[in-house]
């Protein structure tokens, strides 16, 4: 104990001195370089603050996830059924399996964005991937129903292919 | 003692053989039984902070196994306190229940203190830190982000309705519900694990937190399950999971958190 | 105190505070002023969050795909990821093409070109086409059953994994046998 009091009258100055340069240095603080990156090393908030969440959205949540699901699950009758039948006979199996086939990719496509082109990570990248998604979908849906409609439809096509 | 035996021989008139024959005695009970060596290397991934500029290594060491404790963590206490003090890892409890000494073990991420050394010689075991991390020094990352993600699903029970007197009282089905969620220690082996932690570590929750999000939403106490679970309806924080299973294969306490996930998931769909 | 104590320095500071002829005593000065560099300096808050940034911005990442185990649950998941990507790539690559030039890729024309290529490549387009459709079918039904509640355990998780293996490879030899 006598040894800390000592040491501490000793360089009463010393500590004085230091105050004046942390005070100085809050001030640069404030003007900090270290800016938060998403992804990156520095956080937000201090250590002590717990991370925060996006708004919430059912679009975006569960309704998004039950419709992926519905839809997956339906192309399971609408596979096997393109097995025992041909679009020639109900072009209506062309038409669903065309649509539900598309978003089905987009969703699949999109959720590829979403892991590895975020928008937040990648501010030029992620925005180019979406919209060319978005347009490429838009693109894939009209020429699929030109071929349904014009041509012998898809999974005619599918057949005539494979035991060509 | 040895005055005493002389002295009783001497009595006996056989002296000259006393000495001989006591020191062979020791030298007969003094002979261990040598364990032959059994060197088995390890490389373990260093970074130092105070020289920042210098890429991570994979340094290598052998160590004597027949000389060690069963463990990764003995092998790497070993390291440490005979061969390279600079060496740097997180440990406490050496048994499995304070989640310090959480590292990927031969790719698999696991606590260095369950973890038993493969006794085969001719294969190294490579040690690095959990994956995709942050690393503040060798074995040690950056858990500050992992932590804050935890304090955000308010781990702890919220009741506006305490019970007039006494505690909260739960059926047993009730609180069975909480096995295999409570148990977590928090190690973040699953977290670092899971392939979606790793890219979008800073939105997406992880395992490890989400099953905590479901032990508190599973819990009969709590009333403020509606507000956990639409915390969780967006994009990011829960839905990134995949249900890849990497975090369930690599748990060290056997648990599920993909289940855990799964069933909030179904939850939130039933909504 | 504490610091004090922990480099041993204690009972030499105290000799060194009592004692009369301190200037003569060279080692209780010495350690005196060897104890002078050791002070410490109380940091703001902000200030010392300045220099944790400061030095978070050196750490680099570990290590992650590169050196994990390789293990069903992630492969199987990636691979189900590049099967279900290369479907729908060819989907919209036709469905785009036949937008463009319907009159290079109508029916007859796609069907005419694979029915003049060699054997070979035409079984080993099948099995190219029919290895991931099998594969992304089975295993989407195995994601369906888990989004349901079901298997989802981790021996459930493995045993399913490899009924998809098994299902795949059956599937796909049905397939290019069609």
């Amino acid at each position: 104990m006598s040894s800390s009091i000592l040491l501490r009258s000793a360089f009463k100055s010393a500590a004085s001195k230091n105050a004046l340069r942390s005070a100085l240095q809050v001030r640069h603080a404030t003007s900090s370089t270290a800016q938060y990156v998403p992804g990156g090393p520095i956080y937000k908030g201090t250590v002590n603050d717990p991370t925060t969440f996006p708004p919430s959205s059912k679009v975006h949540g569960s309704y998004h996830w039950a419709f992926e699901r519905l839809l997956s699950a339906s192309l399971i009758p609408l596979t096997g059924a393109a097995f025992v039948t041909s679009g020639t006979a109900y072009p209506i199996l062309d038409g669903i399996l065309g649509v539900s086939l598309v978003m089905h990719s987009h969703i699949g496509f999109d959720s590829m964005i979403v892991d590895y082109l975020h928008a937040r990570k990648f501010p030029i990248l992620g925005p180019i991937a979406t919209w060319t998604l978005r347009t490429a979908t838009v693109a894939t849906l009209v020429g699929i129903y030109e071929f349904n409609t014009n041509d012998i439809g898809l999974t005619e096509l599918i057949t005539k292919v494979w035991t060509a | 003692m040895q005055s005493i035996i002389a002295k009783s021989l001497a009595r006996q008139g056989v002296r000259p053989a006393a000495r001989s024959f006591t020191t062979s005695a020791a030298r007969w009970q003094a002979v261990p039984t040598e364990k032959p060596v059994l060197n088995k290397e390890f490389k373990i991934y260093r970074w130092n902070p105070d020289e920042p500029a210098k890429k991570p290594t994979l340094q290598s060491y052998t160590i004597d196994l027949n000389q060690t404790g069963p463990m990764i963590l003995d092998a790497l206490i070993k390291i440490k306190n005979e061969i390279d003090p600079t060496l740097t890892f997180r440990r406490s409890c050496r048994e499995g229940i304070c989640g310090s000494c959480a590292m990927n073990i031969d790719g698999q991420n696991t606590l260095a203190c369950l973890c038993r050394i493969d006794r085969n010689p001719g294969k190294d075991s490579k040690v690095y830190p959990l994956p995709h991390m942050y690393i503040v020094k060798d074995l040690v990352p950056d858990l500050t982000l992992f932590y804050k993600q935890y304090k955000s699903i308010k781990p702890y029970l919220q009741n506006d309705n305490p019970p007039e007197q006494g505690e909260y009282l739960q059926s047993q089905d009730d609180r069975k519900k909480l096995d295999g969620l409570y148990e977590c220690i928090l190690c973040a082996c699953c977290s670092t694990s899971c392939p979606s932690y790793w890219w979008n570590q800073d939105e997406y929750l992880g395992p490890a937190t989400l099953m905590q999000a479901y032990r508190w939403i599973a819990d009969s106490r709590d009333s403020y399950g509606e507000q956990r679970r639409e915390q969780l309806q967006n994009e990011m924080s829960m839905y990134r999971c995949h249900t890849i299973f990497n975090c369930s294969r690599t748990c060290p306490k056997g648990l599920n958190p993909a289940a855990a996930i799964a069933k909030i998931k179904l939850e939130l769909a039933a909504e | 105190m504490m610091s004090a104590r922990a480099v041993g320095l204690g009972p030499a500071l105290r000799k060194a505070a009592f004692s009369q002829n301190i200037v003569r005593n060279q080692v209780a000065l010495r350690t005196i002023l060897a104890k002078r560099t050791i002070q410490t300096q109380s940091v703001s808050p902000a200030a010392g969050e300045e220099i944790l940034n400061s030095q978070r911005l050196k750490r680099p990442s570990s290590p992650h795909f590169t050196i994990y185990q390789p293990q069903i649950t992630w492969i199987g998941s990636i691979v189900n990821r590049v099967t279900g990507g290369a479907l729908s790539a060819l989907l919209y690559g036709f469905s785009i093409a036949y937008l463009i030039a319907p009159g290079t890729f109508d029916s007859t024309h796609v069907v005419e070109f694979v029915a003049g290529l060699p054997d070979y490549v035409k079984y080993s387009g099948k099995t190219i086409l029919a290895l991931p459709f099998a594969f992304h079918s089975w295993n989407g039904l195995r994601h369906l059953s888990w989004d349901m509640g079901k298997f989802l355990s981790l021996k459930g998780a493995y045993g399913s994994a490899y009924a998809v293996m098994g299902a795949t490879v059956v599937t796909t030899a049905a397939l290019v046998m069609m």
